[in-house]
């Protein structure tokens, strides 16, 4: 026994000396490449805020990668949050790990180097655990590709001993089947609480000198964890899933997600990286609440995030101003999935105003809702900054947006676009998606109609009050793609052609200049929707794609549909299977072992509501039994 | 006068921030020591933070210099102090003073370039390629590219050490106003000459900047 510890000691001091000298190694290497590429900042790391620890021996080492270029994931909230949160434990090192652009990855294989983690230089994989968030599905290949750059088996079932243990979290991981075969564990739900606890686990594994699984084993007993090895899938003979049950005792038969129940006694950020280039959001970014309390019904994340949990006014000012004293930052912007939702709006923009008109910091509102939006909360944000706005209607006429929940009436949108006019505003965004359930071709027209209300609306105001003599409104249709865990989970997707006639369709409907109308490549829509109600099948499917070139799926200039349809092929795998097909309510479905605490049957009578064109009100109006109260917190106690 | 002229390095893997990042650098880290700045009038406002010469991306150096208006009679040593304490560990302030010297004053910068060679080179090889008469080179300027004879825009030059594999070397190239050329050209035209693939790397950095104020030459402060 006692050889067999000293003999892990060893081994594990070997480990962490090759880590020191791989860290010099590839350093030189590494930096003769940034001559090379375009937007070195992206590589550089050193950004104020940002953590250079030294590297102890007993420490765990998390990589929190994310899937993407530099400048999308710095812009991430929930990447900014865990990483501080890791590393203010003295035990812990988190250090980050971004895709590379397409010139860097050439020059990293073409000079050998692998994946390195931005802060140290540490090849991937040294590190103990390696995480991926998930924020969207066209990233899985980015997933597959970073893995294969760092020299990692790409299959969870290939690694061993020496290699570091694979999870993945965020919104895609609560259906990551498609990733299944690849990602060792995921965690479900917020990582406030059960980051911390993997990494307690590992340490005593890593103590107790046991195999790789008996990791796996410990962890899957923590509420959120998802170890998919530990499931079988049984398939019936249509390709349909006839079961999915654990393997060995450890395993839950259903995996519950985790929630923070309440936020202001959580870890809240109060400092974040402030990056040398310009990233996507490059603001203060304070999280107000999580969850929404509307329940539209092609919104996953309006599900997912349940129950509505808000931060106090006092939590939020006191966040803020250390936010603003630690980054220097000039502006600052609320975050949640529907501001004007958050319930002490009013207050907590007076009393931000207070501690940011001074030092001449921006306050940005997005996500404001057309039906409770006042000419006071705008003249507020006015006086730091007129940006333009932007709405969401979602669909063009009424009866469709009570298919889909979505509470907004015309009348809601034409008098905010007046208030927004009077006030000086004119440029207006509006928001929808086409290939929704039930839509005709009157509904794809009314689009165009609602735009050129809003257009008329601006005309009809006097010349001294209205700004400008020109209005632009820039429509934009992005095309429905039905997720798991919504209402709308059992629909088929529109097929591509249907989706480029509708286009079309808009886009001939639409009369006047005043009115600019964008779309969204119905190709890339196609396989989200394959990816995110995919199953675990889909898992060689991502790997050939990977070997055929397939990465940054979500940027245009590389998206390629043509190598995606042969790495189905290749599989034997019909992707319209996943996004055409429209599904029972009996049936089986990839997501089912998993529980976000919004029951099935909940969205069984959605569903259903959705064909009634029956509108379901919002949480605060009334409790309609989600499920999510389960959580004991947030808005369901209020 | 409230105009402070800052005197800072950008050393390490500082050399890839690039100037715009550089400005907002330097905004922030402002913000963040909360030093009292003067903001521009005007739609808007913004500090007042002039470089006195922009560093090209990927050159390091221990002498560059800012001008920031603050307001009247903020201490200077408190300045470099609170600034240091704000900016990334890359930037340093070395010291703070009253400009005097006008940035559009500036002539030339001395530069020092450490080559990582394939096979070693003399000095008679350098010579030679600063002997040139005629060395094309294409600038890129704000209205496109300019095709120009590199040879005008070098000054003196001196071999410092050579080995087997290395080579460093100073050189005053032109800088500030019209005549500004990034020491990247001429490290890559001088690679260009010695042949393919003898220059492995090259490490420019920054070491001094000239003005001139009638028929005299001066290092800028």
């Amino acid at each position: 026994m006692l050889e067999k510890i000293l003999g892990l000691l060893y081994y594990m001091y070997c480990i962490t000396v090759e880590r020191f000298e791989s860290m010099s190694l590839y350093k030189t290497k590494f930096e003769a490449c940034l001559k090379k590429v375009q937007k070195p900042a992206r590589y550089i790391g050193n950004e104020f805020n940002s953590v250079h620890k030294e590297w102890e021996n007993d420490m765990v080492s998390f990589a929190f990668c994310f899937p993407d270029v530099y400048e999308v994931g710095m812009s991430h909230l929930g990447m900014k949050i865990l990483y501080h949160m890791m590393n203010d434990r003295d035990d812990t090192v988190c250090e980050r790990v971004f895709a590379p652009w397409v010139d860097m990855e050439e020059e990293l294989r073409k000079n050998d180097i692998p994946l390195l983690s931005l802060e140290s230089y540490v090849p991937l994989k040294d590190f103990d655990i390696v995480g991926f968030t998930l924020q969207y599905e066209m990233s899985f290949s980015n997933v597959v590709n970073m893995l294969d750059l760092a020299k990692i088996p790409l299959r969870s079932k290939d690694r061993g001993d020496g290699d570091p243990f694979i999870c993945a979290g965020g919104p895609c991981a609560y259906n990551g089947e498609p990733l299944a075969d690849v990602i060792d564990f995921f965690i479900l739900g917020e990582g406030e609480e059960v980051n911390n606890e993997i990494i307690d686990v590992y340490k005593k594994w890593k103590k107790s000198g046991k195999d790789r699984l008996a990791y796996l084993e410990e962890i899957s007993k923590i509420e959120g964890i998802y170890v998919p090895g530990f499931y079988d899938v049984e398939y019936n003979q249509d390709l349909t899933i006839k079961s999915v049950k654990p393997n060995r005792e450890c395993a839950p038969a259903r995996i519950k997600k985790r929630i923070i129940k309440n936020l202001d006694q959580s870890y809240v950020l109060d400092k974040m990286i402030v990056p040398f280039m310009d990233i996507v959001h490059d603001r203060i970014t304070l999280e107000i609440f999580r969850g929404c309390i509307r329940g539209c019904r092609f919104c996953q994340a309006g599900y997912l995030y349940r129950p509505v949990r808000e931060h106090s006014t006092d939590k939020l000012l006191e966040t803020a101003q250390k936010m603003i004293d630690s980054t220097g930052y000039e502006e600052m912007s609320l975050s949640s999935l529907s501001t004007s939702d958050f319930t002490c709006l009013h207050e907590l923009i007076d009393r931000l105003l207070e501690i940011t008109v001074d030092k001449r910091i921006n306050l940005s509102l997005p996500s404001l809702r057309v039906d409770n939006f006042s000419m006071e909360l705008m003249e507020k944000v006015q006086t730091v900054k007129k940006s333009g706005l932007t709405f969401a209607p979602e669909a063009g006429t009424q009866r469709l947006r009570d298919v889909i929940n979505k509470n907004v009436l015309e009348s809601d949108l034409l008098r905010t676009s007046r208030i927004a006019f009077e006030g000086g505003y004119n440029r207006i965004k509006l928001y929808f998606m086409i290939g929704l359930p039930t839509e005709t071709e009157e509904d794809v027209k009314g689009i165009a109609d609602l735009a050129q209300k809003v257009v008329d609306v601006f005309y009809t105001i006097p010349k001294e009050i209205r700004k400008g003599r020109q209005l632009t409104v820039t429509v934009s249709t992005s095309s429905f793609v039905p997720k798991p865990f919504t209402p709308f989970q059992w629909e088929p997707q529109d097929r591509i052609e249907t989706l480029v006639q509708k286009q079309k369709l808009l886009k001939d409907t639409i009369k006047t200049k005043s009115i600019s109308y964008n779309w969204h490549q119905s190709h890339v829509s196609f396989l989200e929707a394959v990816f995110a109600k995919g199953d675990r099948r889909l898992g060689d499917v991502l790997i050939s794609a990977q070997r055929k070139g397939c990465k940054f799926d979500g940027w245009d200039e590389h998206f390629d549909y043509e190598k995606w349809l042969e790495a189905f092929s290749d599989s034997g795998i019909d992707p319209e299977f996943y996004a055409y097909r429209k599904i029972e309510h009996s049936e089986v479905l990839p997501w089912d072992h998993i529980d976000i605490g919004v029951k099935k049957e909940y969205l069984m009578k959605e569903h259903d509501r959705a064909y009634e064109g029956v509108t379901t009100p919002s949480c605060r109006e009334k409790c309609m039994g989600c499920g999510a109260a389960s959580f004991g917190g947030g808005v369901c106690f209020e | 006068m409230s105009k402070v002229r800052l005197k800072f390095s950008k050393l390490g893997m500082g050399k890839y921030i690039s100037h715009l990042d550089l400005l907002r650098t330097f905004t922030r880290a402002i913000h963040r020591a909360g030093l009292p700045v003067k903001y521009s009038q005007g739609f808007n406002p913004h500090q007042l933070i002039t470089f006195s010469l922009p560093l090209a991306l990927g050159v390091t150096s221990e002498t560059e210099f800012v001008d920031i208006d603050f307001e009247d009679g903020t201490d200077k040593l408190l300045i470099v102090k609170k600034l240091n304490e704000c900016l990334p560990p890359d930037i340093k302030i070395l010291e703070a003073s009253e400009p005097v010297i006008k940035a559009k004053d500036i002539v030339s910068a001395r530069y020092t370039v450490a080559l990582d060679l394939k096979n070693s080179i003399t000095e008679d090889m350098l010579d030679a390629f600063f002997a040139q008469e005629e060395i094309p080179a294409v600038k890129k300027t704000k209205r496109g590219e300019k095709e120009i004879n590199l040879r005008e825009y070098i000054g003196s030059y001196k071999l410092k050490g050579s080995t087997e594999s290395s080579a460093e070397f100073e050189v005053i190239l032109s800088a500030g106003g019209e005549t500004n050329i990034k020491p990247d050209i001429l490290v890559s035209k001088l690679c260009e000459f010695l042949g393919d693939g003898v220059c492995e790397n090259a490490e420019i950095h920054r070491t001094e900047i000239f003005y001139t104020k009638g028929s005299n030459i001066a290092t800028f402060c």
